[in-house]
């Protein structure tokens, strides 16, 4: 925005020119950029952040394609007889890899103590199950904060007011506190369920989305709050559109940069609380998750460090890139920043 | 002023009673056999329908939860008398229940465990406000510096490692490979029974609380603090040729420090309510890892108790915050 443009002048300036010609536009074409293109731009030149994306993207096909790739090394999580494996002290035998043998090509990462699991095998399980479950969950707790933030937002009143207390209210109960109350009710509850793997699973998402979804919702309402005073806004509302459109329509296509950042930051958090709550014995337990080798890890540290570095590393890498994405992503969508 | 305390203190009562209610439901309507864990201790592992069944009615599963819920609220209050395999165990207020592995007062081994919990938190939350605010302050001071860079950006990457590993590496290399010096083995020892084995058993738990907490309060406080030493009042304390470190300490951080206090009352609410990692990784009796183990265990008045007791904690250090937040700036007090 011009000096020229704006102040008292600008009147004078539309009764003496005729109407359509704008002194800066003539003689030159204009290339529109829309704010999504330009914040593109942006990312692209962030080197961090296409370093990130690397990871992440690496991540993600290890995640979708974590089957065939088992498949290609030749590896299983499954162990018929682990002691044929061990030696007496559960660490892995010297001919199947560390800490006392050389890696052999049969089993690349090696074979885990105790239970004489492929390494890699149970990682690229990992992978996906973390994946996975931090996908899901960031999507549920999109939904459920985005759609909470607008109905609170544009309706106000008493909508708003107890919408507001609900997001208070589980605010202030701590999220990990909420799984370790709920994994004993669903253990006892589904023990002999031929669906406890599933039922867990579904949890544990449940817990995730129904813990994460606040921060969300308090940010797309404050959002709303100041948009919905706006012309466009006004305008549609006189011309009669419905609420549900006006949301859907109007609102919802100017809280994308919002709901981007909030979910690339959201993913995150969730991999690692599923990796933490497995680490803590209460989050998947009937699947391969990278917690889990964390905790079996400490024991083994001394004589097999490589066991607990694999899963360590993993969520390492993979929180992290996808945190420094979130920031990066952030700066690029914010108009503020210039660079 | 009074108003707003009583409205502030009336919303905190209500939240604490749907609190201790949602998580009473929880624990009433979600395990489908409640009484199971307990049957199967007291016969041991031989509970067959109709012993559980009389386990079930002794507990008053079969009641509503309307008759119960005030009777366990009562017994918090007053304690009562709780029955089971018809033997009578005097539970004194404040009553939690009875643990089903056995049989005691829950309330009785979580007075044995808060010291350890407090102890941590009193140190981690020590060590945020020791480490973050002075580091914060230095680096809003050097702004734009390759000092104020390096750390800002250093501590970014460390805050975005999950926390649990952070600990978990610096227990394995500070006391399981290498023995850190004039640190003992992690754990808990009563203050009273040996200052220096309380400091030495806790120290790694507290460095690694503080310095991992600490980013955040650096990055508050060095925002606040750049802000605040732009304002106008600055300019004049600067002006009338204060010297540099009243100006900034002073003037410039009693305004910055208002948005650190609020987070730090929300944190160390956090913490009381359970260092949940720290505990485990570290091997402190806390509660965290009272909560844990009695998980493990299906021991449910205990994994209820020490919930309800977070969630106390919480609302109480989110109160106490909106109270302090009135006393420190007038903005909130007036309006």
């Amino acid at each position: 925005m011009s000096a020229e443009t704006a102040g008292p002048e600008t009147l004078g300036h539309l009764s003496d020119e005729p109407k359509g010609e704008d002194p800066g536009t003539k003689g030159r074409t204009i290339t529109g950029k829309s704010p999504m293109r330009i914040a593109m731009g942006r990312l692209l030149r962030d080197k961090i952040a296409l370093v990130c994306m690397a990871v992440v993207l690496f991540f993600v096909l290890i995640a979708v394609f974590a089957g065939p790739l088992q498949k290609l090394f030749g590896v299983s999580t499954e162990t018929v007889l682990p002691s044929q494996f061990l030696n007496l002290d559960l660490t892995p035998k010297a001919e199947y890899g560390p800490p006392y043998g050389p890696l052999t090509m049969e089993h690349p990462f090696g074979i885990a103590p105790r239970t004489a699991t492929d390494n890699l095998a149970f990682w690229l399980e990992g992978a996906q199950n973390s994946l996975q479950i931090a996908a899901i969950a960031t999507v549920l707790a999109m939904l459920l904060g985005v759609t909470l933030g607008l109905l609170g937002g544009f309706l106000g009143g008493a909508v708003d007011r107890f919408l507001t207390f609900v997001t208070d209210f589980f605010l202030t109960l701590p999220f990990i506190l909420a799984a370790l109350t709920i994994a004993p009710i669903i253990n006892e509850r589904f023990r002999d369920s031929p669906n406890y793997a599933t039922v867990q699973v579904v949890a544990l998402i449940g817990v995730l989305a129904g813990f994460g979804w606040m921060s969300v919702a308090r940010l797309i309402r404050g959002e709303v709050l100041s948009l919905r005073e706006r012309e466009f806004v006004q305008a549609a509302r006189v011309m009669g559109m419905p609420t549900g459109r006006l949301l859907i329509k109007e609102l919802l296509p100017n809280l994308v940069a919002p709901i981007v950042v909030a979910s690339s930051l959201m993913l995150p958090a969730f991999v690692s609380a599923e990796a933490g709550l497995a680490f803590l014995g209460i989050g998947v337990t009937t699947r391969p998750s990278w917690g889990q080798t964390l905790n079996q890890g400490i024991s083994f540290f001394e004589t097999y460090p490589l066991y607990l570095y694999q899963p360590l590393i993993g969520i390492v890498l993979l929180v992290l890139a996808l945190n420094l994405l979130g920031d990066a992503l952030r700066d690029a969508l914010d108009p503020k920043t210039r660079r | 002023m009074f108003a707003y305390i009583v409205k502030r203190l009336l919303a905190g009562i209500v939240v604490m009673l749907l609190v201790s209610l949602s998580i009473f439901l929880l624990f009433w309507y979600g395990p489908s056999e409640p009484a199971r864990a307990i049957c199967d201790t007291k016969t041991s592992q031989r509970c067959t329908p109709a012993k559980l069944e009389v386990f079930t009615e002794e507990l008053g599963y079969n009641n509503a939860w309307y008759t119960e819920f005030p009777e366990y609220v009562g017994g918090i209050f007053t304690g009562r008398d709780i029955t089971i395999a018809s033997q009578t165990t005097r539970c004194d207020a404040p009553c939690l229940g009875l643990s089903y592995k056995n049989g005691k007062p829950v309330w009785d081994e979580m007075k044995g465990r808060l010291p350890a919990t407090f102890s941590v938190a009193i140190g981690g939350a020590f060590l945020y406000l020791l480490l973050g605010v002075p580091l914060g302050v230095a680096a809003a001071r050097r702004r734009g510096t390759v000092a104020d860079k390096s750390l800002v950006s250093s501590f970014l990457v460390l805050s975005s490692v999950p926390y649990y590993l952070f600990a978990l590496l610096t227990f394995l290399y500070f006391s399981v490979l290498f023995e850190a010096p004039f640190i003992g083995n992690p754990g808990y020892v009563p203050f009273t029974e040996s200052p220096s084995g309380w400091v030495g058993g806790l120290a790694l738990a507290w460095i690694c609380l503080g310095i991992f907490g600490c980013t955040q309060y650096t990055r508050y406080s060095r925002g606040a603090m750049v802000e605040a030493l732009s304002e106008d009042y600055v300019r004049t304390a600067k002006a009338k040729g204060l010297p540099q470190r009243e100006v900034v300490y002073k003037h410039a951080l009693r305004a910055a420090l208002v948005p650190v206090v609020t987070i730090f009352g929300i944190d160390f609410g956090t913490l009381l309510a359970g260092t949940i990692f720290t505990e485990k990784i570290f091997d402190i009796d806390g509660i965290g890892l009272w909560a844990l183990l009695a998980v493990g265990q299906k021991d449910l008045p205990i994994v209820q108790a020490t919930a309800l007791f977070a969630a106390v904690a919480l609302i109480l250090s989110n109160l106490l915050v909106d109270l302090l937040y009135s006393v420190l700036d007038p903005r909130v007090r007036l309006s």
